[in-house]
């Protein structure tokens, strides 16, 4: 119809051209749902960037963030090289004891003196042993007599002025900036950001002095405050070695304290060839005594039997000819001994049980000593800037594991000893005389002060996260009083001076534990349900089964995970046996099902075929009393009538073990030998038999099957068991700190409770997954193969289930990635303990359920949060991996599927 | 019948016999051609296999039914009364109480430890129990005997062996109570002012019946008053607290950055004084207003005090109870039908509209409802519209490519990544991070200059950015090579505009947070988990349901239809908005419903965003702006952890946990219900909607 351009019907100008407003907003619509798209790639990338953004601190080096050199403060008193430095929690003031008994006190910002004191005017010290935290001292004098006492800091907070606005501090504090420091009234004040003043003093407490039972000079002095009880030794210039424990007593008419002595002298003699011993150490518990001597000799005292303190090691720690020990100490606790030597080593040595001690290679006795069952090791050792550069100082941190070890060449290292991480390290800056003589931590392990002959430096520094490496993350770490390396993880105790172990290895066992056992109940049952929902079931019920088991999906873990712990966990407790029974007798139930099932007339089976899944299910529900029943009569039979003794190895043998694992073994081996040898004699022997003499035969063949496998594994079990020697309940399968061995002592809340239920949880994932791949098969395949005369057993097996295992595969996958990852589940009925056993009668800790417990606790930013965060991204990147893999491997088979 | 040779697909695995499988006979083909041998098909059959692959399917099948049968059991018995019995053991004890569960037991292995609370105990019935024992195997029965501050452990295991005699007393009461649980006694008088009025357990009764419902009802107008009147009153006294810290705060600002001889300054001061003498004042009047609530209180408590019911316990204990005390009490064996069905229903009432008490192990479970529900539709209204957008994109704007499949593999991972760890996200990034931001303003600001000079940019950025799309868009060829090298430098500069904005926002130098004052004072508003947060960790793991979701409905629109629009001249975005979408609807809400059951049911990421055991307020209430999204909140899933888990009687929360699975469990099942409809009915309209 002809009809003038630019008119339309209704009369209106038509536009040619699309108007700007609709373009524009084509363009934002664009834009914005494009946004939207990117914005998923977004929310994943964000979540692992954040995580990687949080986790990767830990693994970043310490660095110094201030510094500050000044001459020695005690120079003005030409006294020498303090014996003891100390500085106050914010390293505003510090004190040093030189050892000609003065007490120096200075500002640590500038250096400035603030005030020295003679400590002991009518006296000559000799010997001075300083304590922890705590500040006490013990002093020892050429008289034989020694004093004891407190250095402590002490805090006050000044306000600017007092109600009715007269100031109560002077005009020069009053113009202080927040932060900034003065020296003032025998102390050093500060302003806080709360407009409060600060004022730090020293308090300086010392007790009357007591003698010693000899008037020699006290030469070596060491204590240790243990359990409200101090601990002396001391060695004087008469060659002795003095033990005391030190009591008070007070005068009740006076109220006067005394503080007795009680001497006991150890037996010690000086060997030959050598002088005074260079350290005399006691340890924190005050149960050891160390005694050294420069040349590497050391002597360990145990102290344990008060009435008999004897020597009972006697070690060289240098094993090199003519090298020394350059410097001595301790890490916090006193526990662990550190020797630095000449060749620039520093050791980190502590007592382990003497079979242990054998395996971690420790140093040959010098003499042969009857000793007490533990032996000192070099657990850790630290190296130096270069090999040969003399260590010259140790300072060890008076919170954490760390050490700081000053060298020759003025290098200064801070080690975090248990990871050994060198966390950072600076170099003194007086050229003239690097050496670092004396070096001292700060009590909040941020600040280091080094001494030199020449001055003070002092370095404030970020410590970072010194307890984590790449290394102590994942591998084995040697811990304190643990006789070798290994996984740890423990995060917290109530323990004071304990170290916290962060080794994720663990929780990524308990993770893939938990996993190894949701699967091997799971993946079978997913797999075969969707096999049989897609290639034997009815339509009609299939429509019903299948959203029966999706609905499955939707129970909320926090369910299931109640239901386990709080339901199945104490139930099964009670009848394990029967539960082991049922995994065996459901299988074997619903294979004589079949076999009976194929002694019914070729009639009546094809009339009740379509009718077969409620008969499997009657032969699975009658095998749950079979199993109940014959549960005691199997604990009997296998595990001497009680299964907890047998587990615990306090009954029985091995055999039973191996019997239960090896018989899926078995019987899975006698099917295979039954379809290669027997069979096809059967078959043809059987070619003219009627279809229920077949049937019959099936069903003896079956019968003899199960004898068979029975007897194949008692053979096998006894074999392993008595000829190998092999124990399946634990101590024989032993690999990088994991146990293997599965059966082992019974927990209520254990893997195979968790197995149950967590397999429960991932059914429903696997069986959607795998019945819609196995449903993708086009049907023509079917029908051609039941064209050519196959059954639907044989299309299920052969055609159908090949050509989706792509797709059942990736199920797996899926279904695994949310094994690992599931939280309420294991967090409710798995124990939380970070066991490394493979039992599946014992608990385990995964890295989700230690996140949800541990989480809530960690303070922000700190290394358990970091930790938790490094856990996290473990968990993201293992099933970020899994997840990626199955879905390639499910858009292979996808395309395969439609190619076909 | 031929055997399986004829069919030999051409995958390589498929020549593997599979493990166990007997294969079908081999006979040579012109033989099997004579006649079907029954035999041989039998084995082709492969039924015994068949049935062992049908047997993994009933097994599946029969864990769920018995999983949800039972949960389904005990959810909906707890609250049915039971009766009580009076039993006589063998070593002389009396015990009175409802049977709670029978069960089996080898005498030989200890109790079972349920949990890590508190131990049921057990009456010792010495050898009689192995005698009793049939297969090494006894029953006992579990008693609540109740009267927790006299026994210790509310709940007996009573051996069979051990029971002596065994009787249903006509009077035996129980006695539910807001503290110490249940008591259970029988009535033997009552008592006004302290004067005994009864003295027999009908009198008694007849008693508590008359005063039971007034003392309730001033139970209630307590509780009211305790509840609400003290809460608004401390609402405007924490209101005036937080003003007068927030004028400290300023006036130390002032100083800091005018000094303190400056006009700010003393500025600053003068309302700092103001805002203290508010607060003094508002002081008094609070504490007027205390007195009047308390004078008010105790009047209702003393009225309330004057009733007491008197009960012999079964160790002939005689026990005054307050009738304030009892929330409900009934003559257990007594009870006809109807009046089981009145105190059932009564229970149900009181478990979903009442607050939860004694450590959560009775009372109700409204909180936990009201923070689910709150938490859920929060975290509809960010996923739905992100899946819908990011549906869109995949299914009607992206080309193949790998963006595509870098968005598939994203949304996979979201799927599949544990919610745990989008629980340590949320926790990190949302409290942590952009709470604190909120609270507490940049950690890092900028100053002003650089900051203006930087809004400046973003606006030039904006213009120039926008001045290039349109010219773009006004190219007479859209894909003229000098049209399209405008689009990416729109697109360029556009993102550039929005990272200057990011910076401007993250450095913004004149904002110090909305809740500096609580910050300061060490508690953070939103820098700490809470129902916001929660719903966004939440909408990030439910984002792919929706999407998914989304993209099947958006799939099932025919193509036909879009292709009419366009062919009428429709821009692309003109048929997403009015033919494609509102056919995707239903779809949309399926996914909607389906992210909202995952979200009801997801614990894990909670524990660490924002659920608590017991949150003092509702994320709701009558205050400005009623839905406080910084609030901590009580959620079913957690509720049903902590009070399983973390209970110190666990035996006596058990009946709680089971009620709460249950509703739980019928929240999402309905859930899903409603979206397997809504597919259904979707899949429906369009099968008749083709064309």
């Amino acid at each position: 119809m002809p009809q003038p351009p630019n008119r339309s019907i209704t009369g209106h100008r038509r536009r040619r051209t699309t108007g700007l407003r609709v373009k524009v907003g084509d363009v934002a619509a664009r834009s914005l749902i494009t946004l939207g798209g990117i914005g998923t790639i977004v929310a994943v990338s964000a979540v692992f960037i954040f995580l990687v953004w949080v986790a990767a601190p830990l693994f970043t080096s310490g660095r110094i963030v201030d510094r500050a050199e000044y001459a020695n403060p005690w120079a003005a008193a030409n006294a020498a090289l303090p014996l003891h430095v100390a500085v106050d929690d914010h390293n505003t003031l510090g004190l040093a004891v030189t050892p000609d008994g003065r007490l120096h006190l200075f500002r640590v910002d500038t250096g400035e003196t603030i005030e020295q004191r003679d400590l002991f005017p009518e006296r000559n010290l000799t010997a001075a042993s300083f304590g922890d935290r705590s500040g006490d001292v013990v002093f020892g004098f050429d008289d034989g007599s020694i004093q004891m006492g407190m250095i402590t800091f002490e805090t006050r907070y000044l306000d600017e002025a007092d109600d009715d606005g007269n100031p109560l501090v002077p005009d020069d504090v009053l113009a202080l900036d927040v932060y900034e420091n003065l020296a003032y009234d025998g102390g050093v004040i500060t302003r806080t950001p709360r407009n409060q003043f600060r004022h730090r003093t020293v308090n300086v407490e010392l007790r009357e002095p007591a003698r010693l039972d000899t008037p020699s000079p006290v030469r070596r002095l060491s204590h240790t405050e243990y359990a409200g009880r101090t601990m002396l030794v001391s060695y004087t210039d008469d060659g002795r070695l003095l033990l005391n424990e030190v009591r008070e007593r007070r005068n009740l008419m006076t109220g006067e304290v005394r503080i007795d002595l009680a001497d006991r002298e150890l037996p010690f003699t000086l060997p030959p060839g050598r002088g005074a011993p260079d350290h005399v150490a006691m340890a924190g518990l005050g149960d050891n005594i160390f005694v050294l001597w420069n040349d590497g000799r050391l002597l360990r005292y145990d102290l344990r039997d008060r009435d008999d303190p004897r020597v009972v090691e006697a070690i060289d720690l240098v094993e090199e000819e003519g090298e020394q020990l350059t410097a001595v100490g301790f890490m916090l606790g006193r526990h662990s001994l550190v020797t630095g030597d000449s060749l620039g080593r520093t050791r980190v040595w502590f007592r382990v049980a003497e079979q242990a001690a054998e395996v971690a290679d420790a140093p040959e006795t010098v003499d042969r000593i009857d000793g007490d069952g533990v032996r000192m090791v070099n657990a850790h050792e630290l190296s130096g800037p270069e090999h040969g550069t003399a260590v010259t100082a140790l300072g060890r941190s008076l919170g954490s594991r760390m050490l700081s070890v000053g060298y020759a060449d003025g290098t200064v290292r801070l080690f975090q000893v248990t990871a050994d991480n060198l966390v950072l390290e600076t170099d003194t800056r007086h050229a003239s005389d690097p050496a670092v003589a004396r070096l001292f931590m700060s009590p909040r392990d941020d600040g280091l002060i080094a001494v030199t002959d020449a001055g003070v430096n002092v370095f404030a520094f970020d410590r970072r996260y010194p307890a984590a490496t790449p290394t102590s993350v994942f591998l084995p770490v040697w811990y304190e009083d643990y006789p070798a390396p290994r996984h740890m993880w423990q995060s917290s105790s109530g323990q004071a001076g304990f170290e916290p172990k962060f080794g994720l290895f663990p929780l990524i066992f308990g993770t893939l534990k938990a996993t190894f056992y949701s699967m091997l109940f799971g993946l079978p049952l997913a797999v075969l349900a969707a096999i049989y929902t897609s290639e034997f079931l009815h339509k009609k019920v299939r429509a019903r089964i299948k959203p029966v088991i999706e609905m499955m999906a939707s129970l909320p873990s926090v369910v299931l995970g109640f239901v386990a712990a709080l339901v199945i966990a104490p139930v099964i407790e009670q009848v394990v046996p029967a539960t082991l029974l049922a995994f065996a007798v459901v299988p074997l139930a619903a294979l004589l099902g079949g076999f009976l099932w194929q002694l019914l007339p070729y009639e009546w089976h094809a009339r009740l075929t379509p009718w077969r899944f409620p008969f499997i299910v009657v032969a699975v529900i009658a095998a749950i009393p079979i199993a109940i029943f014959g549960g005691p009569l199997v604990e009997r039979l296998l595990f001497a009538g009680n299964l907890r003794a047998w587990l615990n190895q306090d009954a029985g043998s091995g055999v039973a073990g191996w019997f239960i694992l090896l018989l899926p073994i078995c019987a899975i081996a006698t099917a295979i030998a039954f379809s290669l040898f027997v069979n096809p004699a059967l078959r043809r022997a059987g070619v003219e038999w009627s279809r229920l003499k077949v049937a019959l035969m099936d069903l003896a063949k079956f019968g003899v099957g199960l004898v068979v496998t029975v007897t194949l594994s008692v053979l096998l079990a006894v074999v392993i068991t008595h000829v190998i020697g092999w124990d399946p309940r634990g101590g024989d399968f032993r690999v990088w700190g994991m146990d293997l061995s599965p059966l082992q002592s019974y927990e209520q809340r254990n893997a195979m409770i968790v197995g149950f239920v967590m397999g429960f949880a991932i059914i429903p994932i696997i069986y959607t997954i795998s019945e819609d791949a196995l449903n993708a098969v086009p049907d023509h395949l079917r029908s051609a193969s039941m064209g050519a005369g196959a059954t639907p057993w044989q299309t299920a097996m052969r055609l159908i289930v090949p050509t989706a295992m792509s797709g059942l595969f990736s199920a797996a996958m899926i279904g695994l990635g949310r094994a690992a990852g599931e939280t309420m589940i294991v967090l409710m009925a798995a124990g939380n303990t970070p066991l490394m056993e493979m039992n599946i009668f014992n608990g385990f800790r995964t890295l989700a359920a230690n996140i949800a417990v541990e989480l809530p606790e960690a303070s922000m930013g700190g290394t358990h949060y970091r930790m938790l965060f490094l856990a996290a991204l473990t968990l993201f990147v293992i099933t970020f991996a899994v997840n990626t893999f199955a879905e390639v491997v499910r858009l292979r088979f996808r395309k395969r599927a439609y190619q076909l | 019948m031929s055997g399986s040779t004829a069919v030999q697909p051409d995958t390589p695995s498929a020549n593997d016999p599979p493990k166990g499988v007997p294969p079908a006979p081999v006979t040579s083909v012109g033989r099997s051609r004579r006649r079907p041998r029954a035999g041989s098909s039998l084995t082709a059959h492969g039924e015994p296999m068949v049935w062992l692959i049908g047997g993994g399917l009933a097994v599946c099948a029969l864990m769920i039914v018995v999983l949800i049968g039972w949960i389904a059991l005990q959810g909906f018995a707890t609250f049915w009364p039971k009766p009580i019995v009076q039993l006589e053991t063998t070593d002389g004890t009396m015990l009175l109480g409802e049977v709670t569960r029978s069960e089996l037991f080898e005498p030989r292995i200890p109790p079972a430890a349920d949990g890590d609370g508190v131990e049921a105990d057990v009456v010792d019935a010495g050898a009689a129990v192995e005698e009793d024992a049939l297969l090494g195997l006894a029953t006992r029965r579990l008693i609540r005997i109740g009267n927790r501050e006299y026994t210790g452990t509310p709940f007996r295991w009573v051996p069979s062996a051990a029971v002596e005699t065994e009787t249903t007393p006509e009077w035996a009461v129980l006695a539910e109570r807001l503290e110490w649980g249940p008591f259970i006694g029988v009535p033997t008088g009552f008592r006004i002012d302290g004067e005994p009025v009864a003295d027999d357990a009908a009198a008694a009764w007849a008693a508590f019946g008359e005063h039971h419902d007034d003392v309730v009802r001033r139970q209630t107008q307590r509780k009211q008053l305790e509840r609400d009147d003290t809460g608004e009153v401390n609402y405007v006294l924490e209101h005036d607290r937080l003003a007068v810290r927030r004028a400290e705060l300023d006036v130390q600002h002032a100083e800091h950055s005018h000094g303190r001889e400056s006009e700010a300054y003393r500025q600053a001061h003068a309302r700092f004084e103001q805002a203290r003498a508010t607060h003094a004042q508002t002081q008094r009047w609070a504490q007027a207003e205390f007195n009047r609530i308390r004078a008010l209180i105790d009047e209702l408590n003393a009225e309330n005090a004057r009733y007491e019911i008197v009960m012999r316990t079964a160790d002939e204990r005689e026990v005054a109870i307050p009738l304030g005390e009892i929330v409900r009490a009934y003559p257990a064996n007594q009870l006809g039908f109807f009046d089981k069905v009145s105190v059932y229903g009564s229970r149900w009432w009181e478990f979903l509209t009442d607050d939860p008490r004694e450590a959560n192990t009775e009372g109700g479970v409204f909180p936990p409802i009201i923070g689910t529900v709150v938490m859920t539709l929060l975290m509809c209204f960010v996923v739905v519209p992100f899946g819908v957008l990011a549906a869109l994109y995949l299914r009607e704007y992206a080309r193949p490519g790998p963006i595509v499949s870098a968005v598939r593999i994203a949304v996979n991972n979201l799927a599949g990544v544990p919610s745990i760890v989008f629980g340590v996200f949320g926790l990190g990034f949302f409290c942590y991070i952009v709470g604190g931001y909120i609270d507490r303003g940049p950690t890092d600001p900028t100053t002003m200059g650089p900051w203006m000079g930087a809004l400046a940019v973003l606006i030039a950025i904006a213009l120039v950015a926008a001045a290039t799309t349109v010219v773009k868009l006004r190219a007479a060829d859209q894909r003229a090579f000098g049209a399209r090298l405008l689009g990416y430098a729109a697109v360029a500069l556009w993102l550039l505009a929005l990272g200057v904005c990011a910076w401007m926002f993250i450095r913004v130098p004149f904002f110090d947070g909305f809740f500096a004052a609580r910050a300061a004072d060490g508690s953070p508003t939103f820098g700490k988990g809470g129902v916001l947060w929660a719903s966004l960790t939440l909408a990030l793991l439910t984002l792919p349901v929706v999407i998914v979701a989304t993209e099947e409905a958006l799939a099932a629109v025919p193509s036909s239809m879009r292709e009419g629009s366009y062919a009428c001249g429709a821009s692309k975005w003109q048929t997403v908005r009015r033919i494609v979408l509102p056919r995707a609807m239903p779809g949309i809400m399926t996914g909607m419903i389906l992210a909202m059951a995952r979200g009801a049911g997801e614990v894990a990421p909670l524990m660490l965003v924002g659920a608590v055991a017991m949150a003092p307020e509702l994320p709701v209430d009558g205050h400005f702006p009623f839905v406080h999204m910084e609030r901590s909140f009580m959620h079913l899933g957690f509720h049903i952890y902590d009070v399983g888990f973390q209970s110190p009687d666990s035996e006596g929360a058990r009946p709680m946990v089971y009620t709460t699975t249950l509703l739980l469990i019928a929240i999402i099942a309905t859930l899903n219900l409603a979206a397997f409809y809504l597919r259904t009915r979707l899949r429906r309209r369009f099968a008749e909607s083709q064309f």
